[in-house]
């Protein structure tokens, strides 16, 4: 008797009785359907009850406050309508913030998506001691992003770091890391040096390829890189899709410059070279430094409406070339 | 129809009652989260107090708690946090703040309690003791200086004066600033490019840092010593192409220009001086009496220290503000005034007081404390004798009420490397520094009504 058998016996009339169970004495008779309906909302109940706490009520809140002019603390703060959100269509710094997000976005996420998947093809090799390889790139990755970021800000640091001591001493000139236009670079080596969270999932993404496949190709003359082509990376499309779409999330909302920069307030965010002051390091600006709650929380919605927009695309440009390995028969 | 009891639970219903859950379990958690003042505890009273970590000691608190029956709660200074409690109705007892920039602020939007009626009972703070530094944390709704109180200063220091490491002065064969008669504001500028060391580009010794306690209270004091003012009479705007501004913003950006010291354009890794002028990496640096206290526990670095008076304009005014005044003030919705007012009276005052002014961590704000003032070396002597005399040139540079002095920072920050690397130049960066502060406090004073 498959499972779905079993569902149909105990949802039709009687089942209790053919069950073997007894239907409580004088109380109401609950179907199999009901009881299958309530556990799943019992167990999924934790979630939903904090999904609308922790993220529906803040949104809802923050959507309040855009259309405000609320400080956090002054007395007469007023409705404005849609009047931080007009403010920020003609904002040139929050347009140039944005826009610098946008560049950051298409810059680093396929920079991190090409190098965790080189690692990760590394790494399946079999390498000896391939086991230590593969903790040693992946080590990184488990550094807290304060540790990562105060490490850079030593190791790049113009006067006494140590990137600049190595090129001093070969006799160069020492070069300015932590300021335009060089500030963008060591930007994107934080990001690369933490490519080993993309490498495992690559990895795991590599180990499901079916071996058969690159033995038949290596029987029909493939070449290594026409397999890796033809093969591996049309199997891998789900996993880089779904990096592509968590990365460039993550890489709008990047907050990590902060602690490059060199003051340890909250005027410190503004401090940032300016290629390195992205939308979000604005937003916090706007909140935390400024007290300007409603335009803050008018930048953030405005945010989140384009990661879905730019999401929404990135599923409709890839659905051609995105290769789900499933039996069709499945979806039946 | 109305749904019975063991009715299929329809995904409407459940969302709706998740949503209830959801309304109550906020309401619960708003009545949980932030509840710092508890009113009385079992062995005494509760006071929750807002500061930096070392502001007040573990020890310290256990010593209240034995000299005054309070439990101290400490809570991390974080201005977000802050005003989420004051949002929340549920604020600290006492709170950190900075009386030269943070008061105004505060007071202006009606969080703070006035404490006139307790210092007049008080026979710990008595008024007469007061030093003048402690006027920073009045506030009459206009004007700062004036008006009732509303916190005091723990210590202060005038934070336009500057050490010096006569070490590296020798070495440069610079002489040393004087001690009893202000350098120019121009001479310590050169003074600075004398002394500064580098190598391949890299800057091995900075010649002196200058950059106050905020940028903001920086350029006001210097606008001041050049005999103007940064704001307008009711501080409502800034004007920086005044002749007095536009000369304090100039030297400031050839300050940074020049790279002989720490600035937006080329930051101190350390954040701050300390660390690199006890390493013998900078050779002067903008900190006032307070940074003898990190300095005399190192005996050979408290040996060729200096502390010198504030720099002035050539043919301008002596001025020697305090910017900065930290203290302590007492939120309105305090729920536990009368034993806050102690713990306050006994930070003040008594013991922790003391313990401040005998460590040289800045100068005591009781003029019944000033004996205590570490005067046993030679070289504290020195610092002492140059800081008495300073005191005669202390002066109150008010600051606006209408936002803080981190978002002017924050708009300076954001505007002034362009003029710093050369890009623009200082009437420019002067008149868009005009237009995005000049915004921001407009929309603070539409704010406080």
């Amino acid at each position: 008797m498959t499972v779905d058998q079993i569902s149909s016996v105990a949802d039709r009339p009687g089942a209790a009785a053919d069950t073997g169970r007894a239907p409580a004495a004088g109380g109401p008779r609950i179907s199999m359907t009901t009881r299958r309906h309530r556990a799943f909302y019992m167990f999924t109940s934790p979630w939903i009850i904090g999904f609308l706490l922790l993220t529906i009520t803040p949104m809802v809140y923050a959507l309040w406050l855009s259309f405000t002019t609320f400080d956090g603390i002054s007395p007469h703060w007023k409705y404005v309508g849609l009047g931080n959100y007009r403010e920020l269509l003609n904002d040139p710094v929050t347009w140039d913030a944005l826009g610098r997000a946008g560049l950051f976005a298409v810059t680093s996420v396929p920079l991190s998506i090409a190098a965790g998947l080189a690692l990760a093809v590394l790494v399946n090799r079999p390498l000896k001691a391939r086991g230590l390889f593969r903790t040693l790139l992946y080590l990184p990755a488990v550094v807290p992003p304060v540790g990562a970021g105060l490490a850079f800000k030593l190791l790049f640091d113009p006067n006494s770091g140590a990137t600049n001591g190595v090129i001093t001493f070969f006799g160069f000139d020492a070069i300015g890391w932590l300021a335009d236009p060089y500030a963008r670079y060591v930007l994107l080596m934080t990001v690369l040096w933490a490519a080993g969270n993309v490498m495992i999932i690559s990895l795991a993404g590599l180990q499901d390829v079916p071996r058969e496949l690159h033995e038949a190709a290596r029987i029909d003359g493939a070449s290594a890189w026409r397999t890796f082509r033809s093969i591996t990376v049309p199997l891998l499309s789900p996993v880089l899709l779904f990096q592509t779409v968590t990365g460039m999330i993550a890489s709008v909302q990047t907050i990590m410059p902060l602690l490059l920069a060199p003051l340890g307030d909250t005027s410190g965010i503004t401090t940032v070279p300016q290629s390195n002051y992205l939308y979000m390091m604005h937003v916090f600006a706007q909140y935390f430094a400024l007290g300007r709650y409603g335009y803050a929380s008018a930048l953030l919605w405005v945010l989140f409406v384009l990661i879905l927009i730019a999401t929404g695309l990135i599923f409709k440009f890839t659905s051609g070339v995105v290769f789900y390995n499933v039996d069709p028969e499945a979806k039946k | 129809m109305r749904p019975h009891a063991g009715a299929s639970l329809s995904r409407r219903r459940f969302l709706g009652l998740s949503a209830g859950g959801a309304v109550a379990g906020a309401a619960a958690l708003s009545g949980c989260a932030l509840q710092v003042s508890t009113g009385v505890g079992g062995s005494g009273e509760t006071v929750t107090v807002m500061v930096n970590s070392g502001d007040i000691l573990p020890e310290q608190v256990q010593q209240a708690k034995k000299a005054l029956g309070i439990k101290i709660k400490l809570v991390k200074y974080d201005i977000t946090k802050l005003i989420a409690m004051l949002t929340g109705g549920n604020p600290p007892d006492l709170v950190r703040g900075v009386g030269a920039v943070d008061l105004p602020f505060f007071a202006a939007r009606d969080v703070a309690e006035e404490l006139d009626p307790y210092f007049a009972r008080s026979s710990v703070l008595k008024p007469d003791d007061l030093d003048p530094v402690n006027d920073l944390w009045r506030f009459d709704g206009r004007t700062q200086g004036k008006g009732p109180r509303y916190g005091m200063a723990k210590d202060f220091s005038q934070d336009s004066m500057f050490w010096y490491n006569a070490a590296a002065f020798d070495k440069a064969g610079v002489d040393y600033p004087p001690e009893t008669e202000p350098v120019t504001y121009e001479e310590w500028l050169d003074n600075a490019r004398r002394l500064v060391q580098r190598r391949s580009g890299q800057t091995t010794v900075f010649g002196g840092s200058f950059n106050g306690l905020t940028r903001s209270t920086l350029l006001a004091t210097m606008t001041a010593s050049a005999g103007g003012s940064l704001f307008n009479d009711d501080f409502s705007q800034v004007d920086f192409t005044t002749p007095e501004a536009r000369k304090a913003l100039t030297w400031y950006m050839d300050y940074a220009k020049t790279k002989v010291g720490p600035s937006l354009i080329q930051p101190d890794p350390n954040g701050w001086d300390g660390p690199t002028y006890q390493a013998g990496r900078m050779a002067m640096s903008n900190s006032g009496y307070w940074m003898g206290g990190m300095i005399y526990p190192d005996k050979k670095l408290a040996e060729v220290s200096r502390l010198a008076p504030a720099p002035l304009f050539a043919g301008g005014e002596r001025i020697s503000a305090c910017q900065g005044g930290t203290g302590l003030w007492m939120p309105r919705g305090a729920k536990n005034k009368d034993a806050a007012w102690r713990v306050f009276e006994w930070f003040f005052g008594e013991e922790p007081a003391k313990a401040r002014a005998s460590g040289g961590w800045g100068i005591p704000t009781l003029k019944s404390l000033r004996s205590l003032m570490p005067a046993e070396e030679e070289y504290q002597k020195r610092v002492l004798k140059v800081q008495e005399n300073e005191l005669k040139h202390f002066s109150v540079v008010s600051f606006t009420p209408y936002t803080r002095a981190e978002a002017l920072d924050a708009l300076f920050n954001q505007i002034a490397p362009a003029a710093m690397n050369g890009q623009i130049s200082v009437d420019a960066l002067a008149g868009r520094l005009n237009s995005a502060i000049n915004e921001q406090l407009k929309r603070g004073k539409e704010q406080v009504g």
